[in-house]
């Protein structure tokens, strides 16, 4: 599909992506009184709607039924607390991406102390609508990657990308 | 800053020790709450409900509820991994199988897996590692000392176990999909 029958807000090439906010919802606070570790995964699937509209794969991309993106692996670093009401503020990195992938990295942080909170690095895929089942990016959608990887890596690559989980031996 | 002392014991009856391995205790409901535009559950509430069945594995060390509600304690999740292996729709069943991969004074490393509890199929994965916090300071300490003994004694149960498959991956893009 070389356009989108929608329109595609403006290309956004600041390093790293740095658009999205959110503030911490009373329900998302569990009895340890902090954000509970399901609501960080909230705040940054929010932030990957952000990314897909950057590349014209945003909710219009499903409400026309073209296609859909699936997340098919996540890893969450938590750093620190974040408490109800806090503004948080959350940058995006795409690190790779091919033909159908985007593999990117979300930095949480606490909009007003500047703290990082969290990490979220992601592979999320394009899914075709009627079969959903993996496909090709759209042109549209492609033309717009190609463009932002090539800025996003002209920055390090963040030190949370790549982890395996595991407890450190005693120092 | 030194370690805070470990509690010696804790003021309510611990439950029965489940010591089979892996732990096949938690069941749950997709809830429809938890689906999103996509028709189904979100990827943020599978993380949820493996943290619910971090719950079931805490209960069964002697921690939970009880534990933050006494002002003794709560644990934090330091970091977590997940596959997304397929997909799960509103009302479906899930069964939580969790295996000890690893234990010290303070944490857990754990491995989750969700199945369709009818279906039979792998829906996902979740690695996680957790934490034991002191109530009043907020900060890491030694795991109680009935809960440690418990550990140790789920600890031996599970160690013969095999590694996961899916434990330890590193994203990239270099494999296929």
């Amino acid at each position: 599909m070389k356009s989108a029958p929608y329109p595609i807000i403006d290309l956004d090439l600041g390093i790293p992506l740095d658009r999205h906010r959110v503030t911490v919802k009373p329900e998302w606070i569990d009895w340890n009184g902090h954000m509970n570790v399901g609501y960080y995964v909230v705040a940054f699937d929010q932030a990957t709607d952000t990314l897909c509209q950057q590349i014209g794969c945003g909710w219009e991309y499903t409400r026309e039924k073209i296609g859909m993106t699936f997340v098919l692996e996540a890893h969450v670093t938590y750093d620190r607390e974040v408490k109800q009401h806090d503004a948080l503020r959350i940058t995006t990195q795409i690190l790779d991406y091919d033909s159908k992938r985007i593999h990117y990295l979300h930095a949480m942080y606490h909009a007003d102390e500047g703290y990082l909170a969290a990490t979220n690095e992601l592979m999320l895929m394009n899914i075709d609508y009627q079969s959903r089942r993996s496909a090709p990016w759209p042109e549209f959608a492609m033309e717009r990657l190609e463009k932002l990887a090539v800025a996003h890596a002209t920055i390090a690559r963040p030190v949370q990308a790549g982890r395996i989980i595991g407890i450190k031996k005693k120092k | 800053m030194p370690d805070s002392l470990p509690l010696d014991s804790l003021p309510y009856d611990l439950p029965e020790l489940v010591t089979n391995a892996p732990l096949d205790v938690h069941r749950s409901t997709v809830m429809p709450e938890w689906v999103d535009w996509n028709g189904h559950m979100n990827v943020a509430f599978y993380v949820t409900a493996f943290d619910q069945a971090s719950g079931a594995f805490m209960r069964n060390m002697g921690l939970g509820r009880r534990y933050v509600d006494g002002k003794l304690g709560m644990t934090f999740v330091l970091e977590t991994h997940v596959t997304y292996d397929r997909e799960m729709r509103e009302g479906s069943p899930m069964r939580f199988t969790t295996q000890l991969l690893a234990r010290d004074a303070k944490k857990v490393h754990l491995f989750h897996e969700m199945y369709h509890a009818e279906q039979g199929y792998l829906a996902a994965t979740n690695e996680t590692i957790v934490m034991n916090i002191d109530y009043a300071s907020r900060r890491s300490a030694p795991w109680p000392v009935p809960v440690a003994e418990r550990l140790e004694t789920i600890w031996q149960a599970h160690k013969p176990l095999p590694k996961p498959a899916k434990a330890g991956r590193v994203m990239g893009l270099s494999k296929r999909a």
